[in-house]
């Protein structure tokens, strides 16, 4: 029943969310044919500049389709949508339902709050998990109507990547909604950290495959590295650590 | 033999950035009474209950439940394993229906009344589909009164039960209650700045002011022992300090004297006919007048 609860808390922004990744999925496979007249005509480009060079860059992505799907999809689109959706399903809880919301109900029943908190991540990390391999696997569903094919192996990879290394922007707005009784405060630090993080490693021009968000995209698979073991394991420790920190918090507050 | 104490609290305290919300509260209250829990608003009143529940941890002191530590966790859990509670908000789930909102708790609680849920969806008029959203306080408050009481609970834990409703509601709320306690055998503690409801259902009271139990007591007990002494003199009445145990209070107005004491009439009486009053009448004290007395009085 506690299940039952968190999933109709979660529910809109968990089914928006699916919907919204699949239609984009859909459309980012069905822009392809489109893609491929631009690059002939982009083929022009002054390739000097910073801005020519990742013109340049992303054209030589497009000139096949696991590039095209990989630079379009799973690195820009999915990565940002899906950032968005795991911010704010990591939005709410007990703290923010204490004014009216149900939260002294709540704690009125024979759960402690560590299983109440648990039950609630675990719901929002299996939507996370949902949104992060569907709108993926869209992707070699869809790509007959353009007349390609894609893996579904690696479909699968991209999705359990965004979806591992991800979880650790759930579970900081997770953490954050234990500290701060809005709704707000939480996604708006996280998306700021998260633009900021990939601000500073653009400035940088560092190694995208050793961020956060490099790892989001298994950007080393996609370049034949393998997967990104250490980045997966650093982003799940920092989940757990967050989630931990979030239980204790939680456990000795106040309501 | 005495009954059993459900709740028990010694010298218990909590403070909100070094604001004393509670103080020093110690109470008790026996097995199968029902408990008024009577104080001004900002008294004290919901904190200490969110202390019963584990809600909020004590700064310092202790409070028990079904002989359980309150503080503990685990044993928080088990506490409120028997516990019904309705808030003071009567703070439901906006976005559940009313029988979400009892499919949703029924399973938490083993020995779930089926028969009891029907009766009161029935008796209060309850409709199962409506969006907890859209319901009337009273509505609500009738809700949350069926989800404390189909819990089998030994303790019904009521935050102002009866705020914000119309007079009709509040009587169905409290034979509700009362119909309960004589059927079920449950101990109820419940809070509120009603003198008249705590008069009306209550057996016991528990009076609290600024965090502090300052009368607590049988409500029978409480009757026979506050007495009001009124002394008149023939001039300006004297300023006179009583030795007599139970003073509460002293007033002087002109030529009367009235004294309000907690433990009968008889020392008072025999200390002031020292004094030459013309006359001395001893009278009974109700309920509204030990709190005034005793809460209202002090600010």
């Amino acid at each position: 029943m506690p299940f039952y609860k968190a999933w109709l808390e979660t529910r809109w922004r968990f089914l928006s969310g699916l919907a919204v990744l699949v239609c984009a999925a859909v459309a980012i496979v069905l822009a392809y044919p489109r893609a491929v007249a631009v690059l002939q005509e982009a083929a022009r480009f002054d390739r000097a500049s910073e801005l020519g060079r990742q013109i340049a860059e992303n054209l030589d992505l497009l000139g096949s389709y696991q590039g095209y799907v990989w630079s379009q999809w799973f690195r820009q689109t999915m990565r940002q949508l899906w950032a968005l959706f795991a911010v704010m399903l990591g939005t709410g809880g007990l703290l923010a339902q204490t004014s009216g919301g149900g939260a002294l109900y709540t704690l009125s029943l024979p759960l402690s709050r560590t299983r109440l908190l648990g039950i609630r991540a675990a719901t929002a990390l299996a939507e996370l998990a949902v949104l992060a391999l569907v709108p993926a696997l869209v992707v070699p569903l869809a790509s007959p109507a353009v007349g390609q094919s894609y893996s579904v192996a690696d479909a699968f990879v991209y999705g359990l990547c965004m979806f591992v290394a991800g979880s650790t922007l759930f579970s900081l707005t997770f953490l954050l909604s234990t500290v701060f009784t809005d709704i707000w405060r939480p996604p708006l630090i996280v998306l700021c950290l998260a633009g900021f993080i990939a601000l500073v490693r653009e400035a940088l021009q560092g190694p995208s495959t050793a961020s956060l968000l490099g790892v989001m995209t298994a950007e080393s698979y996609f370049r034949g590295h393998g997967l990104p073991w250490l980045g997966l394991f650093a982003a799940l420790a920092l989940s757990l650590l967050f989630l931990y920190a979030a239980a204790r918090n939680i456990a000795r507050q106040d309501f | 033999m005495a009954e059993p104490l459900i709740i028990e609290t010694r010298d218990l305290h909590k403070r909100y950035d070094g604001v004393a919300a509670v103080d020093g509260l110690t109470l008790q209250v026996p097995a199968g009474s029902i408990c008024g829990f009577l104080g001004r608003n900002g008294a004290g009143k919901t904190t200490t209950i969110k202390l019963l529940l584990g809600m909020a941890r004590p700064t310092s002191g202790e409070a028990r439940v079904f002989g359980l530590q309150a503080a503990d966790p685990t044993a928080s859990v088990a506490i409120r394993r028997r516990t019904g509670f309705v808030s003071d908000e009567k703070d439901l789930y906006d976005y559940m229906t009313v029988a979400e909102m009892i499919r949703f708790t029924a399973p938490f609680f083993p020995h779930w009344r089926a028969d009891l849920e029907a009766r009161y969806l029935r008796s209060f008029d309850l409709p199962a589909d409506r969006k907890i959203s859209t319901l009337s306080r009273g509505m609500r408050t009738k809700l949350a009164l069926l989800l404390a009481l189909c819990r089998r609970a030994d303790l019904l834990v009521l935050d102002e039960p009866t705020s914000g409703l119309d007079p009709a509601v509040i009587e169905e709320v409290l034979q509700a209650i009362v119909a309960h306690v004589a059927g079920e055998q449950a101990t109820v503690f419940f809070s509120s700045h009603q003198i008249g409801e705590v008069e009306q259902i209550a057996d016991r009271v528990v009076v609290i002011d600024r965090g502090r139990a300052v009368v607590t007591g049988a409500l029978d007990d409480l009757r026979d022992s506050y007495r009001r002494v009124q002394l008149v003199f023939e001039g300006e009445a004297p300023d006179m300090t009583f030795r007599a145990p139970g003073v509460v209070r002293v007033r002087r107005q002109g030529r009367v004297l009235t004294v309000l004491s907690s433990l009968g009439a008889e020392a008072i009486v025999g200390e002031a006919r020292a004094m030459n009053p013309i006359s001395i009448d001893v009278g009974a004290v109700g309920l509204k007048e030990i709190f005034l007395e005793t809460v209202a009085g002090e600010h």
